[in-house]
């Protein structure tokens, strides 16, 4: 399944309200918890700080890529969020991170998984589309243009 | 006369579709009496490009390539186990690198009349017009290509071989 299949207006969180890496963290788990995407809330964030731990899923740009594996979810789940004003994520150019792409997935099925991360990967080679996602004003918004691209 | 059709190829990823496709493949084989052949391809170009933009760690690389080499195991274990329940010979093979490039290989390294592939997904943006793997094969491969359609049709006819 492409990414944009899964990308729908009630996984995308615009503006997010968070200020710190732990409260962004709770907030997108609670969209997908919102959305009806998962049921164990403690679980699922447990294995996202547990990659984070390793390292920072900050990159470049303003972009950020928090994931990981449970099987709590029985298939790959998104959520996409925006801050406007950006979060100190410890990224790798030390810039704050406005964009959020969180992934969780269950240990049986890599294939979607890859193919997902793979996606964002490409996404952010591309700076200025990144500009124009990070500068939408709503889910809405972030959904289209993902689409239209 | 001798069938047009000598050996198929049926490409697995994982993906119900991918099933389906292979059920296709395996009825196909039966009727035309073809060779059947069933390829996984672990994207390990992928894991490179997440490795590269600081995605994946080196060791999350390593743990999701194993987990590739399991899932592939499993489905090609799987649709080997359909094929035998319905009588027909298949050849299983799982290669690693960029799906799209491993495709057009096996398709002629193995010289396949016919790739059969499951239904791809809608086009959603002008992104997955370029970075569909499988689309990208299934526009450059040099023999004919079948896209499976119609799960519940499918389903009947791969249960109707006995």
């Amino acid at each position: 399944m492409a990414l944009v299949d899964l990308i729908t207006e009630d996984v995308v969180k615009v503006p997010l309200a968070a200020d710190n890496k732990p409260a962004l963290l709770r907030e997108m788990v609670q969209v997908l918890k919102d959305a009806g995407k998962i049921d164990d809330f403690d679980t699922v964030l447990q294995a996202i700080q547990d990659r984070e731990d390793k390292q920072s899923t900050g990159l470049e740009k303003g972009i950020a890529v928090p994931h990981g594996k449970t099987s709590a979810v029985k298939s790959l789940v998104i959520a996409v969020g925006v801050s406007n004003e950006g979060i100190d994520f410890n990224s790798l150019d030390k810039e704050p991170s406005k964009l959020f792409f969180m992934l969780i997935a269950p240990p049986d099925q890599p294939g979607p998984h890859v193919q997902a991360l793979a996606e964002i990967a490409k996404l952010a080679k591309s700076p200025a589309f990144l500009n124009i996602l990070i500068k939408a004003d709503s889910a809405k918004a972030v959904v289209s243009l993902l689409r239209d691209e | 006369m001798e069938s047009p059709i000598q050996k198929i190829m049926v490409y697995i990823d994982g993906t119900e579709q991918s099933i389906t496709a292979a059920q296709y493949a395996i009825y196909l084989a039966r009727f035309m009496r073809a060779d059947l052949f069933a390829c996984y391809i672990i994207n390990t170009k992928a894991l490179d490009d997440l490795l590269k933009a600081s995605i994946f760690l080196k060791e999350e690389q390593l743990e999701y390539e194993h987990d590739l080499e399991e899932d592939a195991q499993r489905y090609l274990n799987h649709v080997r186990e359909m094929a035998d329940a319905k009588g027909v010979h298949i050849e299983t093979k799982s290669v690693t690198g960029s799906v799209h490039q491993e495709i057009l290989t096996t398709v002629t390294d193995e010289e396949i009349d016919l790739l059969v592939i499951g239904e791809l997904s809608r086009i959603r943006s002008r992104r997955d017009e370029f970075y569909n793997e499988t689309e990208r094969a299934m526009r450059s491969v040099s023999c004919s290509v079948l896209i499976v359609k119609d799960e519940d049709r499918v389903y009947d006819l791969f249960e109707s071989l006995v």
